[in-house]
């Protein structure tokens, strides 16, 4: 038995969380603009948790290639953004792991700059109960930076559905995203601005972003698919399609080595309140912390 | 219905044909040994019960003691409503009762009862097991409690201890899960040290001063496991039932599925102590027991072996084996993918039993396996049949270190001699309950 999670669900995870650090890009002159699209972590989760006493260490990369070109509300512009983003995710048991993120942006003139943090509580259904598809509950509380952010204070839970049937993999996170402190309004604004902000851009209930992907296997030690994020606003009054965020991202995922994991792709947004094209990759690295290795009283093998 | 589980039926249908002729000759007098394969409800803690099949309503099945060299007849009943058979492991057996369908040992149809009658032999620490595919179903074949101990009695003294005891580990519950390199394996809910998880066993009760002989056997269908006695050294005296060149000590052990370990602990360490797997989570799923000292009561104590790395050198001749054998059979083992959501498919020399092509021998010929793992999975290769002499493990030279299973490292070469002295059709394969399924087999014959 080998404590390191399988590759498919390691290297399939997705986040839903390209809308969680919306950048707000609305602009009362352009309310076509609605809530900007922020990327700082774009992955789509398995419902698999992390072995016991072993963590993961992940370096998300992306890199805003057409995006946002005004600074709107005191945030700056996403286009040519890079972000930087370090995941550790350390197992507890074989049901619950804790993640955690430091969140990073770099633009040229505006240095390298702290985003902000999150903390990922996350427990699934055992796989020993052998229900038909993987089940996973994952709850995500933090704190971004208004420069970056906008809600600043924000709570997500995310259901985690997912199922490998051969060479084919899915996985479905229906995340909702609680704005706990949104940035205020221009005080200047007007009750009908007022009213598309908090429509658009900073809405007081739950907001509804469902993600997914769909992967195929060829050998071991790669797969290939496409992963999917979107935003549809708040539950109950999706905002319309033109002001939705939804794209599409054709990813690699390579398992060169039991203890690596990498991840790449493009996405393409197809609305205008989606960054039109990002490029992310990850690259993860497992670290055994229970001393387990090869050839020895603590081996997997 | 796969072809190996289609050829089980079919081979135990015509076995009842077959048994109409031979039934007079062989049911002459009473069996020395009974075993009865029936469904069992283990209780292997309170509250948690297994769904199982096992022998004689027990697991493991009764331990067979015999002397070396007195034939023993043994009548085996199937109260399951599928085709069994019983492989005797270690034994130097006839082909027709090795219990291994591909050799052409009979199926024991449901409700039907077969006599084995054979003559032990070598001597040493044996056991026997259902020999049926699972392909799919984790709930047949070796993953139930299908497993017993043999011990054949030597002819001398097998030597100095004050007790003896036999130990068997077990995986239950298995379902599919992942594995390191992104293929499906079976992964478990539980595992036992004889029937009881931790905590709930008879403990193995013991006084200070005294040597203890312990014959472990471990039986998962597909899981290594490690294991330490607290506290306490151990010392390896034999591997698989034959002695090893140079008994040695050890603070803990490894066993791949079907491996056994004789060794030998002087209990110098008044207490409560845990004999468990050496990874916390086996022993939280049961792989453990109780070791009290007379007059010792409290809370069992486990203490960390320091890290071992296993080794099976230094229990054997450190040269070379001097001379060449007659001939090298090279023998390439790989994996084929078919998702992670599937168990891959194995190939030895390319092809999948039971398309494999049977291998030649020459009775009294020395033939050296050498075999290259191509995979990164360790795997545990079974010879039926005959005992081999283990020559080289990742290019370390051995020798002396007489096996019938080998922990064959990932992406390594491992070499093994055998002299072809029991004629018949003999099986190779991995001991991985799903490797075999899927491939991992091969046949060798006799010219």
């Amino acid at each position: 038995m080998n404590k390191r999670r399988p590759l498919i669900a390691a290297t399939a995870r997705v986040a839903m969380r390209v809308l969680y650090f919306l950048l707000v890009a609305v602009s009362l002159v352009c309310p076509s603009s609605a809530r900007a699209q922020d990327n700082y972590e774009i992955q789509v989760y398995p419902s698999e948790t992390m072995a016991p006493k072993t963590l993961l260490v992940e370096l998300h990369s992306n890199f805003t290639v057409e995006g946002s070109t005004a600074t709107q509300f005191g945030m700056l512009p996403t286009e040519h953004q890079e972000h930087e983003t370090i995941e550790l995710t350390e197992g507890i048991n074989d049901w619950f792991e804790v993640g955690f993120y430091i969140f990073t942006a770099e633009k040229s003139g505006n240095g390298v700059q702290w985003a902000g943090d999150h903390i990922r509580p996350r427990l699934r259904v055992p796989a020993r109960w052998r229900w038909p598809v993987g089940v996973s509950l994952s709850t995500e509380l933090g704190y971004a930076r208004p420069a970056f952010s906008n809600p600043t204070w924000s709570w997500q839970i995310m259901p985690i559905v997912d199922q490998t049937i051969g060479r084919w993999y899915w996985s479905v996170n229906g995340t909702m995203v609680w704005d706990v402190h949104v940035i205020p309004p221009p005080a200047d604004a007007t009750p009908e601005q007022k009213q598309i902000y908090y429509r658009d851009v900073a809405p007081r209930g739950v907001t509804f972003g469902p993600a997914a992907t769909l992967t195929y296997a060829p050998s071991k030690y790669f797969n290939f698919g496409v992963e999917y994020y979107s935003y549809y606003g708040q539950l109950g009054n999706f905002v319309s399609v033109h002001h939705q965020q939804q794209q599409a991202f054709p990813v690699v995922n390579l398992f060169v080595s039991p203890k690596w994991e990498i991840n790449f792709g493009a996405g393409w947004g197809a609305t205008a309140g989606t960054d039109h094209l990002i490029v992310k990759c990850i690259i993860g690295r497992y670290f055994d912390w229970s001393h387990h290795h090869p050839g020895s009283s603590d081996s997997a093998q | 219905m796969d072809r190996r589980r289609f050829m089980a039926e079919a081979s135990a249908a015509l076995t009842g044909a077959a048994l109409a002729h031979v039934a007079p000759a062989w049911a002459q007098g009473a069996p020395d040994v009974k075993l009865e394969i029936a469904p069992l409800g283990l209780e292997i803690a309170p509250g948690k019960l297994v769904h199982t099949v096992a022998y004689n309503g027990h697991v493991p099945g009764p331990l067979i003691r015999w002397p070396e060299g007195k034939p023993i007849a043994i009548d085996v009943v199937n109260r399951t409503d599928i085709p069994e058979i019983v492989h005797w492991h270690g034994l130097w057996t006839p082909s027709a009762m090795d219990g291994s369908m591909e050799e052409g040992s009979p199926m024991i149809a449901p409700g039907a009862t077969l006599r084995y009658a054979f003559t032990p032999r070598p001597s040493g620490f044996r056991w026997y097991h259902t020999h049926t595919a699972a392909m799919h179903d984790l709930k047949r074949a070796t993953y139930t409690g299908q497993f017993g101990c043999f011990y054949i009695e030597p002819r001398s003294d097998a030597g100095a201890y004050d007790q003896e005891i036999f130990l068997t580990l077990h995986d239950w519950n298995a379902y599919p899960g992942g594995s390191g390199d992104s293929s499906m394996e079976a992964s478990y809910e539980y595992s036992t040290i004889g029937s009881r998880m931790l905590g709930f066993a008879d403990p193995l009760r013991v006084r200070q001063g005294q040597r203890i002989l312990l014959h472990i056997l471990n039986a998962s269908a597909s899981l290594v496991h490690w294991l330490a006695l607290a506290g306490h050294e151990m010392t390896v005296v034999a591997m698989d039932g034959n002695p090893v060149p140079e008994p040695g000590p050890t603070r803990a052990i490894r066993l791949g599925p079907a491996e056994r370990i004789d060794i030998v602990v002087t209990m110098n360490q008044p207490g409560v102590w845990i004999l468990g797997e050496t990874r916390e989570q086996f022993r939280k799923m049961g792989m453990g027991v109780r070791v009290e000292y007379a007059n010792q009561q409290g809370k069992p104590a486990w203490i960390e072996p320091p890290e071992t790395l296993w080794d099976y050198r230094p229990f054997a001749n450190a040269a070379a084996v001097s001379g060449e054998p007659d001939e090298i059979i090279p023998l390439r083992f790989e994996s084929k993918f078919h998702g992670q959501g599937a168990f891959d498919s194995w190939t030895i020399n390319g092809k999948s039993y039971p398309h494999t092509d049977p291998i030649m021998l020459r009775q009294g010929k020395r033939y050296r396996l050498q075999m290259t793992n191509r995979s990164t999975d360790d795997h545990p290769l079974h010879l039926h049949r005959h005992t081999f002499e283990v020559t080289s493990v990742n290019g370390m030279p051995l020798s002396g270190l007489k096996k019938d299973v080998i922990v064959a490292p990932g992406n390594a070469i491992t070499e093994v001699d055998f002299t072809a002295n029991n004629p018949g059709a003999t099986l190779f394969h991995c001991h991985n309950q799903t490797h075999m399924d899927f491939g991992f087999m091969t046949l060798f014959r006799y010219a």
